[in-house]
């Protein structure tokens, strides 16, 4: 089969088998007639008759064999010529685009192929306006520039005063300001917050911290400066802690024995009824 | 179920015994089959299918009733409720696991049709595995359509009554029929969980033109270019018609039956080998006609046969016309009777509705109680095809109306 596919070739010209072998029966006798019929109805209206098309030969050809056959040699015959019979077969040849492999899942996997076959959207994408190119352009250089200048006053502390005139970060600098950036925009703690140190070492801290912020409080107040309102630090959340499944729900278990404490045995207890009716 | 219990329904013959059954279970209306196969003398009564799917229907239905004469020629049903895979009924972890026999010469399709017809109307999820010595997967000589064209033909066809969801037809494992023609050992999930009060009314009155071809070609056990010679012979006849064409080769390896049976099996162990074919027209509107062909069970036939003669089949049911084809017209029909009280109009083509099984399906449904089909001429330019007006029972979903 294949090679029969590959080998049809396209029909060049194709006539009506009845027609034709009228028009080769009736080429002699009625030529001249033809002429005239095919000259009236160029000018006026198509005749009704069997014989309403001019046969394809061209009529002059056969003139001319006709005078050929006064001649000695009788040369190709043309007559055989003009009607060989040129058959080119054009069959489609399968589309050799292999289906694509959405095509194979839909109709190879376990599920129905849907009735709806989703064709491709012919619709094209809408691209961008470019109509008002510059006012957006414009726009967008905007919101860019003020951007760097944002970070600039943020973090401008940071660049390192030995390198000249250079505004990006570098080292040790560029993730500090990572950082900085991270926490503008919403990161709880910074990164360079030490997780783990000595208790006495982090009160110290915390000490020195509160002494800093009541002393520039004080100093404020004496001045006359209104400061913002001083944040309560706020206790955790998480009042009732998070036990482990399974885990006893009261006390704390301790070298495998659970320990309650006196709260824990007047919660367990209950508010205690004092009797009212002494009898 | 029984509140004005009705004398049960006589019917005779074993002819469209399973959709005879699954019209019983629909409509709740018991049924007395007689004389089946009374004359045969070597396999009187019931065959070994039949008898599998009534184990089936008793396995998705809860208090079914069914009794067999002592010949076997003689059988009363009477229906319980569609529960499906309901867990407590048979099935494990939501799957009922049914064993076809080894003797089983049905293809699965037989039992798979009728059991989507009723999983709409199920109460849980209709979920099924056939395995067993008796599954064969692919088209067989006693007509039966391949579990892919099941797939292709006539699962789409629910979508258009608005069941869409969660349908599944799973090939785990190919298997054609054995030398004897009796028995695979293929492996089948049908996974139906969409289920509806009542399927939509439909109208379908288009029937378009074929757009596309799609198909399968399978081959279990034998040498993989047998697919290859079948597609290129199918597309050899298919292609002057549409450029769309395109038919996948699934190849698979001989099953080998789950539970050995020695007597049916051979000394190798593998059974169910050859090839086949199955192909699936699509329209403009979404009409799907579908042909199936297999190498017959003795073998001796070349591939390139199956091929062509597939594809002429294709051609011929694109040539009876309609919007629904001859063997998913029951269940279009069937769909359309079990719906709401309005009338349904489908476009069949006139050898479509003159064939035996669509005459007798309409006898069942009018002796079960629907309403009877109009029939008129299809007013398009499209001669030879008729409309044909079905009025739904609005009975629907029994099992729903009271979960």
């Amino acid at each position: 089969m294949a090679s029969a596919l590959g080998k049809r070739k396209r029909r060049d010209h194709i006539t009506d088998p009845e027609t034709s072998n009228v028009s080769t029966a009736d080429a002699e006798p009625t030529s001249s007639q033809a002429l005239f019929r095919q000259h009236f109805e160029s000018t006026f209206e198509p005749l009704p008759g069997p014989f309403a098309r001019p046969p394809l030969v061209h009529n002059l050809d056969a003139k001319a064999s006709d005078e050929e056959l006064e001649s000695d040699w009788d040369g190709f015959s043309e007559h055989g010529e003009e009607h060989a019979d040129i058959v080119h077969y054009a069959i489609p040849v399968p589309s050799e685009v292999d289906v694509s492999k959405g095509e194979y899942k839909t109709f190879m996997s376990a599920k129905p192929p849907s009735l709806a076959t989703k064709q491709a959207s012919t619709a094209k994408r809408r691209k961008p306006d470019l109509t008002n190119n510059d006012e957006s352009s414009i726009d967008a250089a905007n919101l860019k520039k003020d951007l760097a200048l944002q970070r600039l006053l943020k973090e401008s502390h940071l660049l390192d005063p030995k390198s000249s005139l250079s505004l990006s970060h570098s080292g040790q600098n560029r993730h500090r300001v990572l950082d900085l950036r991270l926490q503008d925009v919403g990161s709880k703690s910074s990164v360079f917050a030490q997780q783990k140190m000595p208790l006495a070492q982090r009160k110290g801290i915390t000490a020195k911290a509160r002494e800093r912020e009541e002393l520039r409080r004080r100093e404020a107040q004496e001045n006359g400066i209104i400061l913002e309102k001083a944040t309560k630090s706020k206790k955790k959340d998480g009042s009732i802690r998070q036990r482990g499944i399974g885990a006893p729900s009261v006390g704390k278990l301790q070298g495998g024995m659970l320990k309650l404490s006196k709260k824990d045995v007047a919660q367990i207890e209950g508010p205690k009824q004092v009797a009212r009716h002494k009898r | 179920m029984a509140t004005t219990p009705q004398a049960p329904l006589r019917l005779r013959t074993q002819r469209s015994l399973a959709h005879r059954l699954i019209l019983s279970t629909l409509t709740g209306r018991a049924v007395r089959f007689q004389q089946i196969r009374p004359s045969s003398l070597t396999h009187t009564g019931l065959a070994s299918h039949e008898i599998s799917f009534l184990r089936l229907l008793e396995a998705v239905t809860n208090g079914s009733q069914i009794v067999i004469g002592i010949t076997g020629t003689e059988l009363l049903y009477k229906p319980g409720l569609i529960t499906g895979s309901a867990p407590g009924s048979g099935a494990s972890g939501g799957v009922i696991r049914h064993e076809l026999p080894a003797d089983c010469i049905r293809g699965v399709s037989y039992f798979l049709i009728p059991l989507c017809l009723l999983a709409p109307f199920s109460k849980a999820p209709m979920n099924v595995l056939f395995t067993g010595p008796g599954v064969i997967t692919s088209a067989t000589p006693s007509g039966d359509m391949s579990a892919d064209s099941v797939r292709t033909a006539i699962l789409p066809l629910y979508a258009q009554f608005g069941i869409t969801n969660n349908i599944e037809l799973r090939i785990l494992r190919r298997s054609n029929p054995n030398t004897s023609g009796k028995g695979g050992a293929g492996e089948v999930q049908l996974v139906f969980g969409h289920q509806v009060r009542l399927p939509k009314t439909v109208h379908i009155m288009n029937p378009g033109r074929v757009k596309k071809i799609r198909g399968v070609a399978y081959c279990t056990g034998v040498s993989a270019s047998n697919n290859a010679r079948m597609i290129e012979e199918a597309r050899g006849v298919l292609n002057p018609m549409t450029g769309d064409t395109y038919i996948f080769s699934d190849v698979s390896s001989a099953p080998y039956p789950t539970s050995r049976d020695k007597a049916y099996s051979n000394d190798k162990g593998k059974t169910g080998l050859g090839f086949g074919l199955s192909l699936v027209a699509e329209s403009s509107t979404g009409s799907l006609y579908s042909a199936d062909l297999a190498s017959p069970p003795a073998g001796g036939v070349p591939p390139e046969d199956i091929g062509r003669q597939c594809a002429y089949q294709l051609l011929e049911s694109i040539s009876f016309g309609g919007a629904v084809s001859l063997a998913a017209a029951p269940t279009v029909l069937t769909l359309m009777a079990m719906g709401s009280e309005d009338v349904g109009r489908l476009q069949l083509g006139k050898d479509v509705l003159r064939s035996d099984s669509i005459i007798g399906l309409a006898r069942d449904l009018k002796a079960f109680g629907a309403s009877a089909w109009g029939v008129r001429e299809s007013t398009t330019e499209l001669d030879g095809d008729v409309v044909v007006s079905v009025v739904g029972r609005g009975v629907g979903n029994v099992g729903r109306k009271i979960a």
